[in-house]
């Protein structure tokens, strides 16, 4: 009985459809083609008809929510894993884009179809002039400022009394539709996420990757490293500021709390029980987290008990994440083989 | 003047509860973000002992003290040791342990303004004119004794050795047959020592609080990195550093700007010279 | 056979079950109360008590009276964590809509309770024309002044707690006994680094210099600030004689401790100084709070005869909760509940435009004396005689207890100076 257990191992083989659909070969039958597709479609679909299936008006705030912090978790993974820098300060992004749509809405009067756009753009440039110093150092150091950021802008904010101090900017226009309100962050989050998917795949997505394995070698082509940081923070940080833009507009106001730890830890957390590495589980991260910790409120401050030691659970023992999980599950499947 | 004896007692506060979490990435490499709240644990642990169960101050000392070290010990055994080397997941390991904890104790009742240790010696004396009171001296005093004991303690005993030499070099130890998971094991639970000594110390000045954990937290990270994570001597000098630059900015700019010292000195530190002042990593590992 | 029986045991329970509450509901639904408060916080706890207080007494005299139907108060209370520092205001709007859309609140009472959630909330509140009378926090004179700015709009949010304005009307009616019995006359203000408790500073140090006050300095500490000691010695060097604080952080307990020890001459004069608001105050001090004073904002926050009710209230609080009202929002909090039951009685219905003008009409002798709304701003009329308006109190902390020292109508006793302060 014992040695039978000893001298077996697992096996994980592809199964035939997936074998049958990489590549060209796809085109060649609908069950194939479904099989690629599936997946990605029920993704699609699902999030496009979220608004209009749910059953009242609170939760379609929670969606709101939930798209906002997936742009955030879809950061944070995208420099994580795929460009080796661990963003800590997502609280950076959403303030920093919070405060120019606040601005650009209250003191320039434009619209808020035109001040997310902006928003975006130059909330990005600022983030990343101000990361701009700690870009040509490696390890944890990237880690350390995103995470101080955050709480040195909301002290200065606070101290100098600038761009409406601890009361915050009141009475920025919110949305002229409720249903554009909705659609705007998803088609946005969906548009992200399989850009940036686009993006990995290509040329320049490799010499990040290769930033993040091997950084010496890619300084021996004759690359600079700095300026290829330099894009991945813009983009991440243009994913970032859009998500603040958005809510600014969507509690029709901009304060201090926009930079609070919340937003920086609860990316974190839906990309490692979601999946790191691939980034729709982030965003599937996300969806799971935020209602959870909606339906979690009667519990009051157990609830941050809970989520703490679910996300701990996580870590220890699923580290992979959900999505890894599913899709190994997906295209593979495992059986116990005799040594 | 009173810069001098407030600064002094700021920076041993500041070096006291630093000397926990240097202490456990010097060894291990491994950053406690569930220092802050080992630091409050151990206050309210203390605080039920001394007032539910009764006890005897001193004995509830020394048990809260135990209590924290085999708390710290059993983080490591359980949680830390599955995630060790993917520095993602210790950070974020830890910082739920962490938050689970000061949450768990908010919801747990421990909440207001109205829980507080009693100092140890009352009263006040004045030295050149300033009124200091003897809890604060009393401070300063245990806070050098700790120093010195841990200089003493990790350059006369094996323990103590095994540790510094992991710190130093982590394969080079293990050659020499030097237990790595046993010595950043010990080095948790010291450090979790170190985190309740600094809370039963602080602690009677004020009140037990669960945010002080956090504040804590921020602190004790920003000491370690201007010292040089990894550094002890250089977190008992960061400390100082930070400590009277706090009480500099105080008594010539304003108390409003304490905060953004700290805060401006890890950026600064990062931006000049990343491994800190005594960090031991290489320049050239550093940059790219 | 036996699985059988058992089946259909099960589902005959479970359509029992889905059925009965059905029937009890639509016997007496009762009128919910949606209450958004940061209760691990004292200025958060202190109005969910009183408020269950009120609810449970008015639920057992027969409940509220809408056009001839008796309902009864059901309290939905939902922790929105904004006093925590870390935690995004959105959080609290998001409970604020959760009462609303999904708790299904009918009048909103309490929260939230930190100024900026508070003001971000009145659109919501607006949108969703649901009536909100604010009772523990907000201290920011913006609130009622945004009301009165734009009344079609923000007609539904009241306030029934002193704010700031009423605050430093009374410190300096205090401030100017001190001047004439003891002739102090320099102020030092020691502020915590947030938005009311720097508005505060800078609006006492603009009054107290009119008033010929020599304001001998002004030190804002940021929050999780350990040492006063500076501040402290500042305040003792230039001779200060009132240290006027405005610090609801817990820290200040650090703060009045050092006071003690250091044997600063001078008075601690607090206002939202949390940690004195509790009558553990002085275990957690070992003493040393004592001689400090501290702000309660309204009656019935600490013992004294303002009115018949007053103490009627004090000792039910004491019985059903065990400790002593304490912090700012206690007694406001549970007037509340009995104001909206007296508007919603004269208005006949739960509609939301007709109790707004039945609550503007209020006129009650509550626990902390007459209250009135202003028809304008919807601020409660403050007054320093019980009998004409809302009164404020100033307590201090005299031999372990909390003794009433303002106003003068309502005072058990008067301001004591520490032993190393007599001339």
């Amino acid at each position: 009985m014992k040695e039978d257990f000893e001298k077996r191992r697992k096996e994980r083989l592809d199964r035939g459809i997936k074998v049958r659909s990489d590549g060209l070969y796809a085109l060649m039958s609908w069950r194939e083609l479904c099989y690629l597709v599936l997946p990605r479609l029920v993704l699609i679909v699902g999030m496009l008809i979220l608004p209009l299936v749910m059953p009242s008006m609170y939760w379609q705030r929670v969606i709101s929510n939930v798209c906002i912090y997936a742009l955030l978790a879809l950061s944070f993974d995208f420099l994580a894993h795929f460009v080796g820098l661990v963003s800590l300060g997502g609280a950076f992004f959403i303030g920093i884009g919070g405060y120019i749509a606040a601005i650009l809405n209250t003191s320039f009067g434009l619209p808020p179809l035109l001040t997310i756009p902006l928003a975006t753009i130059i909330g990005a440039s600022f983030c990343t002039l101000l990361l701009l110093p700690c870009l040509p150092l490696r390890g944890v150091y990237f880690a350390i400022i995103t995470l101080m950021y955050p709480l040195l802008l909301a002290r200065v904010i606070e101290a100098l009394d600038i761009l409406g101090g601890t009361d915050g900017i009141l009475g920025v226009e919110s949305f002229l539709n409720r249903w554009m309100e909705q659609y705007v962050i998803i088609m946005m989050v969906l548009l992200f996420l399989f850009g940036v998917r686009r993006l990995v795949i290509k040329d320049i997505g490799l010499v990040f990757r290769a930033v993040k394995d091997n950084d010496q070698a890619v300084r021996a082509s004759g690359i600079s490293i700095t300026y290829y940081k330099t894009i991945a923070v813009f983009i991440a940080s243009a994913m970032g500021c859009l998500g603040g833009a958005y809510m600014v507009h969507l509690y029709m106001w901009a304060g201090l709390s926009m930079f609070a730890l919340d937003f920086s830890i609860l990316p974190i957390a839906a990309t490692v029980i979601g999946g790191s590495g691939t980034l729709v589980g982030p965003v599937l991260g996300a969806f799971i987290l935020v209602p959870i910790s909606e339906l979690l409120r009667a519990f009051g401050t157990l609830r941050i008990v809970f989520y703490a030691l679910i996300l701990l659970a996580f870590i220890i023992f699923r580290s992979e994440g959900i999505l890894v999980y599913s899709q190994r599950k997906y295209q593979q499947f495992e059986k116990w083989v005799k040594v | 003047m009173e810069i001098l004896i407030y600064g002094t007692i700021n920076s041993v506060s500041l070096a006291l509860f630093s000397l926990g979490f240097a202490m456990v990435y010097g060894v291990s490499r491994l950053p406690n973000f569930a220092h802050g709240s080992l630091y409050v644990l151990s206050g309210f642990i203390t605080w039920t002992l001394l007032n539910s169960l009764g006890l005897n101050y001193a004995v509830s000392i020394i048990l809260a003290m135990i209590a924290t070290g085999i708390i710290g010990a059993l983080i490591y055994q359980f949680v830390l040791i599955r995630v060790r080397g993917m520095e993602i997941s210790e950070i974020m390991a830890s910082y739920a342990i962490g938050l689970a904890i000061l949450e768990g104790l908010r919801w747990g009742g421990f909440k207001g303004m109205t829980y507080t240790l009693p100092s140890f010696i009352e009263g006040s004396t004045e030295i050149a004119g300033i009124p200091v009171d003897y809890q604060r001296l009393l401070v300063v005093g245990i806070g050098a004794a700790v120093v010195a004991f841990l200089w003493l303690f990790t350059h006369y005993t094996r323990i103590g050795l095994a540790l510094r030499g992991m710190a130093q070099d982590e394969r080079a130890a293990m050659m020499l047959g030097i237990d790595s998971d046993l010595m950043a094991l010990a080095a948790m639970g010291f450090g979790s020592m170190l985190a309740a000594l600094a809370a039963i110390l602080l602690l009677p000045l004020g009140n037990i609080v669960v945010e002080a954990g956090y504040n804590v937290l921020i602190l004790a990270i920003a000491v370690c990195i201007v010292g040089g994570l990894g550094s002890w001597m250089g977190a008992v000098i960061a400390a100082f550093l930070i400590g009277f630059a706090q009480i500099l900015t105080v008594v010539y700019l304003g108390a409003h700007y304490q905060m953004v010292v700290a805060l401006l000195a890890i950026i600064l530190t990062l931006i000049l010279k990343p491994s800190g002042l005594f960090g031991r990593q290489k320049e050239l590992e550093e940059r790219v | 056979m036996k699985g059988k029986a058992i089946r259909g045991f099960m589902i005959f329970l479970f359509a029992v079950l889905l059925i009965l509450p059905a029937k009890f509901a639509s016997a007496e639904t009762p009128i919910i109360i949606g209450s958004p408060l940061s209760t691990a916080y004292l200025y958060g706890w202190d109005a969910e008590r009183a408020i269950n207080l009120a609810v449970a007494e008015i639920n057992a005299s027969g409940g509220v009276n809408v056009g001839g139907e008796k309902r009864p108060f059901k309290v939905e209370v939902i922790d929105t964590r904004d006093l925590e520092p870390g935690v995004p205001v959105s959080e609290a709007l998001l409970a604020v809509e959760k009462l609303i859309l999904d708790k299904k609140a009918d009048f909103i009472i309490g929260g939230p309770v930190r100024s900026e959630a508070a003001l971000a909330a009145m659109p919501l509140l607006s949108k969703y024309k649901k009536v909100s009378i604010l009772t523990t926090g907000v201290l920011t004179p913006k609130y009622h002044a945004l009301v009165a700015k734009e009344y079609d709009k923000y007609k539904y949010c009241f306030r029934i707690h002193g704010e700031a304005k009423n605050l430093v009307g009374e410190m300096f009616a205090n401030f100017t006994d001190l001047k004439e019995k003891y002739g102090f006359n320099n102020l030092f203000i020691i502020a915590q680094d947030v938005s009311h408790a720097r508005g505060a500073a800078k609006v006492m140090k603009a009054v107290a210099e009119k008033k010929g006050w020599n304001v001998t300095g002004v030190e804002i500490y940021p929050t999780g600030a350990t040492d006063f000691s500076m501040g402290l010695l500042k305040a003792k060097k230039t001779q200060s004689e009132i240290i006027n604080i405005w610090m609801d952080m817990p820290e200040s307990a650090i703060l009045l401790k050092q006071w003690y020890e250091m044997k600063i001459p001078a008075l601690p004069f607090g206002s939202t100084l949390a940690a004195a608001e509790q009558p553990g105050f002085w275990e957690a001090t070992e003493g040393k709070g004592e001689y400090t004073l501290c702000n309660v904002v309204n009656a019935g926050n600490a013992p004294s005869e303002a009115t018949p009710w007053t103490m009627k209230f004090y000792d039910a609080y004491t019985k059903m909760w065990g400790v002593e009202p304490e912090g700012l929002g206690t007694s406001s909090s549970y007037m509340a509940v009995y104001v909206l039951r007296d508007a919603i009685e004269r208005a006949g219905s739960l509609d939301p435009d007709k109790v707004v003008a039945e609550l503007e009409k209020t006129d009650i002798m509550g626990v902390y004396g007459r209250l009135r709304f202003d028809p304008k701003s919807h601020q409660v009329i403050p007054a320093t005689d019980p009998q004409k308006g809302a009164v404020g109190s100033i307590l201090q902390w005299q031999d372990g207890k909390r003794v009433v020292v303002y106003p003068k109508s309502i005072a058990t006793g008067s301001i004591q100076l520490p032993p190393w302060m007599k001339k």
